[in-house]
C-alpha cells in the first residue's frame, strides 16, 4: 500500500499545487494518463467547491487530502471544517433536459461520481470527509 | 489559457481556444465568449482542439452562452475535442445539446 497525504488552505492557488502532487502519485503508482486526469478532476471539483462555497468567515482554514493506492484499488479522501455539506444529497442531474431547461449547475459532483466507482460522505467532529474509490489499471 | 478569434467566413465567429478550462480560466472564457455574443456573434465555432483539460466551471460557462443564444437564433459548434475532453463532454450530457464535430470545416459547415 502507498499513500500520500497532503493539507491545502483555502485558496484557489492550492488547486494547481494540489494538481502537481497527484500528477506526481499518478506517476509513482503507474497510474495510466486517463485515471491521473481523472483524479485531477476529481480534486479540483470537490477542493474548488469547499474554497469557493464552504466557509462563512474569512480565516485560513485546512483541507486534508490523502491519496491511497492498494492492489487495484484508489482511495481519495478529502477532509474539511467547512460547512456541513452532503454532495451526494443532491439528486443526479437529468441529463435529457433540452438546453432550455438545463440546469446550469450540478455538473461537478455528476462528474465525481462518473469518474469515481463508489463516493462516500460522512459528517464527524465538525469535519465533511467524502471518501471516493476508483478501481485502477495499472500500466 | 489562450483564446484566439477569427471570422474566416462572414457571420460566423471561431474562438480557438488553448490550455485548461477551469476555476481560474473560465472567467476570462465567459468574458470573451459573452463579449461576443454581445457584439452581434450569434454562429460560434469553438475549436477545442489545444484544450486540454476542462472542468464543471467551464461546462457551466458553454451552456450560460448556449442559454444565452438560442432565443437569438444562434449556436455553438465545438469542435476537434480531445479525446478525453469528448468523454468528459459525454459524462455531462453535452452530446445532446452541442454539435460536437471533428473538424473545423465540419463545424462551419454545420453553421452556413
Amino acid at each position: 500500500m502507498s499513500s500520500i497525504c497532503t493539507i491545502l488552505g483555502n485558496e484557489r492557488a492550492e488547486i494547481v499545487r494540489l494538481g502537481e502532487i497527484a500528477e506526481r502519485f499518478g506517476a509513482d503508482e503507474r497510474l495510466t494518463d486517463d485515471e491521473v486526469m481523472g483524479i485531477n478532476l476529481v480534486l479540483d471539483e470537490v477542493v474548488t467547491n469547499i474554497i469557493d462555497y464552504g466557509y462563512d468567515d474569512a480565516d485560513r482554514h485546512e483541507i486534508r487530502v490523502t491519496m491511497t493506492c492498494e492492489g487495484n484499488v484508489l482511495t481519495i479522501e478529502v477532509d474539511d471544517d467547512a460547512r456541513a455539506f452532503d454532495p451526494l444529497a443532491a439528486p443526479p442531474p437529468d441529463l435529457d433536459l433540452p438546453l432550455e431547461e438545463r440546469p446550469i449547475g450540478g455538473l461537478g459532483i455528476h462528474i465525481v461520481r462518473s469518474v469515481m466507482n463508489d463516493v462516500e460522505y460522512q459528517r464527524r467532529d465538525g469535519h465533511n470527509i467524502l471518501t471516493m474509490r476508483k478501481t485502477i489499471g495499472r500500466t | 489559457m489562450d483564446i484566439f478569434q477569427s471570422t474566416t467566413e462572414p457571420g460566423i465567429l471561431t474562438l480557438t481556444l488553448s490550455g485548461r478550462l477551469d476555476a481560474d480560466t473560465t472567467a476570462k472564457f465567459g468574458e470573451v465568449l459573452g463579449g461576443a455574443i454581445d457584439g452581434g456573434h450569434h454562429k460560434i465555432v469553438l475549436d477545442l482542439s489545444g484544450v486540454d483539460y476542462v472542468s464543471s466551471v467551464g461546462l457551466r460557462a458553454l451552456i450560460l452562452a448556449a442559454k444565452r443564444l438560442s432565443p437569438l437564433g444562434g449556436r455553438i459548434v465545438l469542435c476537434g475535442p480531445q479525446e478525453r475532453i469528448r468523454h468528459l463532454l459525454e459524462i455531462a450530457g453535452f452530446t445532446s445539446i452541442f454539435t460536437i464535430v471533428a473538424t473545423r470545416d465540419e463545424a462551419l459547415e454545420q453553421l452556413r
